[in-house]
């Protein structure tokens, strides 16, 4: 994971397009791969100087599961034999979808 | 993500990829921000818009096209914007300058370089901006190489894109003139350019290039990026390599040419250094293995012979004392062949030639005045000039030696192979002095009489170190071996050896060095000194306790020798006198009864035992009174006590008995003593013509003895000394004269042939059978330590021990060979 610039902030904010908000840690975040390239200082995108993320794909509901998600995988990242995560059925191509879409 | 469950899957209420796409719209968005992203206006885009739509192109099944697009947008803009900013970088008159098809100035050198240096610049900014742009393309594009390329197997966009690089910049050509070298291969002329000159002093701007010449890392030959085709490795390094090869190849024959040799290794050095630092800072630390070899191989490979033969090479440095300069030869030779075959040419052949000339300065030396003296000066001086020379000989060879020991130790870092070569060379010329054995013992016997004077015991150390250093060097062992015995034998008897402790130490050093059996019989000649000094003192005790204390007696000390240990010229003179000394000496009855009462004591001692007694070599205090003379302080008796040789001593005591005034003759001295001539005419020398000695006057006066001459006893004889050393004419060690040489030598095939004999019989009696060949080869073996056997020495010793019926011939067997007879 590359190092976060000096001065840019801990937390960074997911913004669904239904209008939800979730400041989550950036090194959780960063487990995306795509978030962490839009969030690149290098890469001088609009979203790595604000740490705003706007998602137009994404609603509230999946990206909060997505938002676990990057906590679960942080929490459990250098451990075994990990509990698996409890995946509502009906979210569950949407989730798959949004992944793809995330690089996660 | 895992899921659990076995409940209905609902389908997506709004999936992301709802909705048509329109990919011309969609593209178009996508090329106006890229158009943005290459003019480094991105910070207003939305990574998330433009990753979704190229998300979307993928989905679509568009990835194809999508990526094709980019290529080509990516052409576009490199082959117009970025070409035309480059190309407007090369004028001319630079790209004449670089094909060498103008003469350039100091001015146009200057300017030039100016160029050239603008055109690295604008290089590198377009390199380091595509570079910036590509990652960005990427991280947008980041859905279809993730999806489309690994699908369909195709190259990354970065790769793509920094081919197109590749293709659209390097590979074009100025103004399309097809005449010039592509933009490569300018850069290359142009980094060349530069190198050249800061080889020549100048400063550039080491950074510019280092980014060029890292871009030409990252690109390579073709799209299959394998390590050996980077471009660098292609493009670059060739010429670098050959340019570099032709600019040392001139520097080595201008250097060669203008500056000395230390001069040269001194800038070869720094050269070798210099193009480390440049891989270093400038090009590539891949490169460092390949320019140094260039280097090594035009500076020091090609050329080494040449700079250690040149004037100022390595001879020079030797005679004048260049360590550093040296070391430096070392040094460089040593990058390219750890053997160092020249400069150890070089050294053997140079300390070949100074070994040499100590040969022949000794010689030269020591034949110096033969011709023109030969009449005049009496032949001790001559033999005492000899001396000299050999004393000297030993010297420089030391001196040659502990020179290129220091030179070995300060300059070489002590390095094993030069070392070998170094001793090889020394052992040659050395022994190639067909009396090395004999100087060296003389050198020996010189510094235990004269030499160990007021030294410290470290000195001493030293000296005799130095003494087994060389000895180390004689081939012929034998031949020193006999030599020290005989000087080791007179210095001993005539008591001339300053310190017995340093004697002893001598031989125990031998003994390390050369073995036991080696030093036995030496150790035997000290054995028989304190076995004698014993019977000395015993004779005392025995002379006292029989009640014969008689005041005039004449104290004894007596050497008993053991005559198989001491050389035997000292206990037998030349063998034409071998008839006269069968003829006892006659002794006054004086001398004769202490002979007599010692010889019953020893007898009674060890029996069975016969004692030779040797006149010529004992000494005798005598006192002795002269008639009153007229003095300042009146008349008065002068007593002296004279120091003289055995028969010296019989001689005098034949003048007891005459009146004054009277005389003897030659024949009539001889006909009551017995001395034998030689010695006889000796002693007379040094009695009646030697000036400050003489106790007998001779009539008539001149130096020569003839047997009519008459001698008186001197009674006017004046010395300040009381006591008075007469020294029998040449009676110290010294170079041998040519006939005691041919006997030595003889004497010295005799025993080599005991040796041989000794060797083959112990050879054959272990192996019972053994070819001609095998035979001699063991042999020489065996004998390697005392002396270089001669082969045909050897087939007369096997021929003698055959007929004296120790070996037999095998018969019938294909090669020559042998059986051991019990």
């Amino acid at each position: 994971m590359r190092d976060v610039k000096a001065g840019s902030s801990e937390y960074i904010t997911l913004v669904s397009n239904d209008g939800f908000e979730f400041k989550i840690q950036r090194s959780s975040a960063c487990i995306s791969g795509m978030i962490k390239r839009m969030l690149d200082p290098n890469g001088g995108f609009s979203e790595s100087t604000t740490n705003v993320c706007k998602f137009s794909e994404i609603n509230g509901i999946v990206l909060e599961k997505v938002c676990e998600y990057f906590y679960y995988n942080e929490k459990h990242k250098d451990s075994r034999d990990v509990p698996d995560m409890d995946f509502p059925p009906e979210l569950c191509l949407e989730l798959l979808m949004a992944a793809d879409f995330l690089d996660t | 993500m895992a899921t659990r469950g076995t409940r209905k899957i609902r389908p997506p209420r709004r999936g992301l990829n709802n909705g048509e796409m329109d990919f011309e719209q969609t593209w178009a968005i996508l090329a106006s921000a890229f158009t943005q992203i290459h003019e480094k206006q991105a910070s207003k885009l939305s990574y998330e818009e433009l990753y979704r739509n190229a998300y979307k192109i993928v989905l679509k099944k568009k990835g194809d096209e999508l990526y094709l697009r980019v290529a080509e947008f990516e052409r576009d803009w490199l082959g117009s914007e970025i070409q035309r900013r480059i190309h407007k970088e090369l004028p001319p008159q630079l790209m004449n300058a670089l094909q060498g098809r103008s003469s350039a100035g100091s001015a146009g050198d200057n300017q030039v370089r100016k160029q050239g240096e603008r055109f690295l610049r604008q290089l590198k900014l377009a390199w380091e901006d595509h570079q910036t742009c590509m990652s960005m393309l990427t991280d947008v594009l980041m859905y279809m190489d993730r999806v489309y390329c690994t699908d369909t197997r195709r190259p990354s966009i970065f790769t793509t894109a920094m081919s197109l690089f590749r293709d659209c910049i390097l590979r074009s050509h100025v103004r399309g003139d097809d005449s010039w070298p592509d933009i490569c291969g300018t850069l290359n002329h142009v980094i060349l350019d530069q190198i050249r000159m800061e080889r020549d002093g100048d400063f550039i701007d080491k950074h510019l290039i280092k980014v060029n010449v890292y871009m030409l890392e990252g690109l390579y030959d073709s799209h299959h990026e394998v390590e050996e085709e980077k471009l660098y490795l292609t493009s670059f390094e060739y010429e670098f390599l050959a340019s570099s090869a032709e600019f040392y190849r001139a520097l080595g024959d201008r250097l060669l040419k203008e500056s000395d040799a230390g001069q040269y290794c001194r800038e070869t050095r720094n050269r070798i250094d210099e193009e480390n630092d440049r891989c270093r800072s400038t090009l590539s630390e891949s490169t460092t293995p390949k320019i140094q070899k260039v280097v090594e191989d035009e500076l020091i490979r090609y050329r080494m012979k040449d700079l250690i033969e040149s004037e100022s090479g390595v001879r020079f440095m030797i005679t004048n004392e260049r360590h550093d300069d040296l070391a430096l030869v070392f040094d460089l030779e040593a990058r390219v062949d750890p053997r160092k075959p020249e400069l150890t040419k070089a050294l053997q052949k140079i300390i070949l030639e100074m070994g040499t000339n100590l040969n022949d300065a000794a010689q030269v030396g020591a034949a110096a005045e033969v011709p023109e003296d030969k009449a005049k000066a009496p032949a001790d001086r001559l033999v005492n000039q000899q001396t000299v020379a050999a004393l000297k000989w030993v010297e420089d060879v030391l001196e040659l030696k502990d020179k290129f020991d220091a030179i070995w130790k300060q300059s070489f870092q002590s390095d094993q192979t030069i070392h070998t070569a170094i001793m090889r060379s020394t052992a040659e010329f050395i022994n190639s002095h067909p009396r090395c054995a004999e100087y060296m013992s003389l050198f020996i016997d010189d510094n235990m009489k004269k030499g160990i004077k007021g030294k410290t015991e470290l000195e001493i150390e030293v000296l005799l170190d130095k003494a087994i250093v060389l000895l180390r060097y004689v081939q012929e062992k034998d031949v020193f071996e006999l030599y020290y015995k005989k000087h080791l034998g007179k210095r001993l008897l005539m008591g001339r050896s300053l310190s017995i402790d340093v004697e002893k130490q001598m031989i125990s050093r031998m003994k390390m060095e050369l073995g036991n059996n080696f030093t036995a019989k030496l150790e035997g000649m000290f054995k028989d000194m304190t076995l004698s000094e014993e019977l000395t003192a015993g004779y005392k005790g025995y002379v006292a306790r029989l009640g014969d204390a008689d005041p005039r007696r004449i104290d004894l000390a007596i050497n008993v020798l053991t005559s198989m240990t001491w050389p035997v010229e000292t206990t037998n003179s030349a063998p034409d006198d071998a008839r006269e000394s069968r003829l006892k000496t006659i002794y006054p009855p004086a001398v004769e009864r202490i002979r007599q009462g010692f010889e019953n004591y020893y007898k009674e001692k060890y029996s069975g035992r016969m004692l030779d007694w040797k006149g010529n070599m004992g000494t005798a205090d005598v006192k002795v009174t002269f008639p009153k003379v007229p003095s300042k302080d009146g008349f008065k008796e002068r007593r002296h006590e004279l120091n003289v040789s055995t028969y010296a001593m019989l001689i005098l005591l034949l003048f007891n008995d005459l009146p004054s005034g009277a005389s003897l003759s030659l024949e009539e001295i001889q006909a009551r003593t017995n001395i034998p001539t030689n010695e006889l005419v000796r002693n007379l020398q040094s009695l009646a013509v030697a000036p400050k000695t003489r106790i007998l006057l001779k009539e008539p006066m001149s130096k020569d003895i003839k047997d009519t001459d008459k001698f008186f006893f001197n009674e006017g004889f004046m010395s300040k000394f009381l006591k008075v050393k007469i020294g029998i004419v040449s009676a110290g060690n010294r170079i041998e004269n040519d006939r005691e040489r041919v006997e030595t030598e003889k004497k010295n095939n005799d025993s080599r042939g005991y040796a041989i004999e000794a060797a083959v019989v112990r050879i054959m009696k272990q192996r019972k059978e053994l070819s001609h060949q095998q035979l001699v080869t063991e042999t020489i073996t065996q004998l390697n330590s005392q002396f270089k056997p001669d082969v045909n020495m050897i087939k007369k010793r096997i021929e003698s021990l055959i007929e004296r019926e120790y070996l037999e011939r095998i018969e019938d067997s294909p090669s020559s060979s042998y059986r051991y007879l019990a």
